[in-house]
């Protein structure tokens, strides 16, 4: 299983494309990881997320790894999540925040 | 990144507090680390699936670079939560602050690799470069 967790702000992303994205993303775990991804998402609430201190329009996407990645593995991923995310919402690199980590060592 | 997580209970952090707060969690992180502003992100969220730990009304979780010291990490907690306290009114003793270290190789912002601490400069410039270079091209 991947944990995924996204946050994106209120009003911000439809149904329509909520479900798309979600659809996306557990192709890309599948792809990616060959795993199924469980993913959190998290509504920001009008008036409540800021980047640099002013109102944010900025989404965050992440996925935690079920192996330790190599770095060029991690960059290619990254850039193909990125991709799939900008694809859908029509936001641009400057509005995406996307996280690939590690498996947590315990 | 880094990405600053709060986690309040319902109506315990009002909107006008809540952008306080976010420019003070913006400033206190750039004056401990040297970061640049447009990094930080700060989202609030109430009674968000993380629960809040036992007591607390409001929890404030940040995602930061790795190579932090133990001496920025607590000023950047007493700070934040000070902050809370002053623009909330939520009792010190009901707020929470705490961070984890998180790669920067594991990060994509802008559609690059995050820099590692101290290498913001740079990687700003090159990002500025690249902002040129498209809407000339």
């Amino acid at each position: 299983m991947i944990h995924s967790t996204c946050l994106v702000q209120a009003g911000q992303i439809s149904g329509e494309t909520e479900a798309a994205l979600r659809n996306q993303l557990a192709e890309f775990a599948q792809r990616a990881f060959a795993a199924p991804a469980q993913i959190n998402w998290i509504v920001v609430p009008v008036g409540s997320g800021f980047t640099a201190g002013k109102p944010s329009t900025s989404s965050v996407v992440s996925m935690r790894s079920t192996a330790p990645l190599e770095q060029t593995t991690r960059e290619a991923l990254l850039r193909e999540l990125s991709d799939v995310w900008m694809a859908e919402t029509n936001c641009s690199h400057d509005e995406l925040v996307a996280v690939i980590s590690d498996p947590a060592i315990d | 990144m880094p990405l600053y997580l709060c986690n309040s209970a319902a109506g315990a952090i009002d909107d006008a507090a809540k952008s306080k707060i976010a420019a003070d969690i913006t400033r206190i992180h750039c004056d401990v680390t040297g970061a640049p502003p447009q990094f930080v992100h700060a989202f609030f969220l109430e009674n968000a699936p993380h629960q809040l730990p036992n007591g607390m009304s409001a929890a404030l979780l940040g995602s930061i670079r790795s190579g932090r010291t133990n001496a920025q990490k607590a000023q950047i907690a007493d700070e934040m939560a000070q902050s809370i306290h002053i623009h909330a009114g939520v009792d010190l003793e009901e707020i929470s602050v705490t961070t984890v270290d998180t790669k920067a190789s594991w990060v994509m912002e802008g559609g690059d690799i995050f820099p590692e601490p101290g290498e913001e400069a740079a990687w700003l410039a090159a990002r500025e470069s690249k902002h040129v270079a498209s809407s000339e091209g």
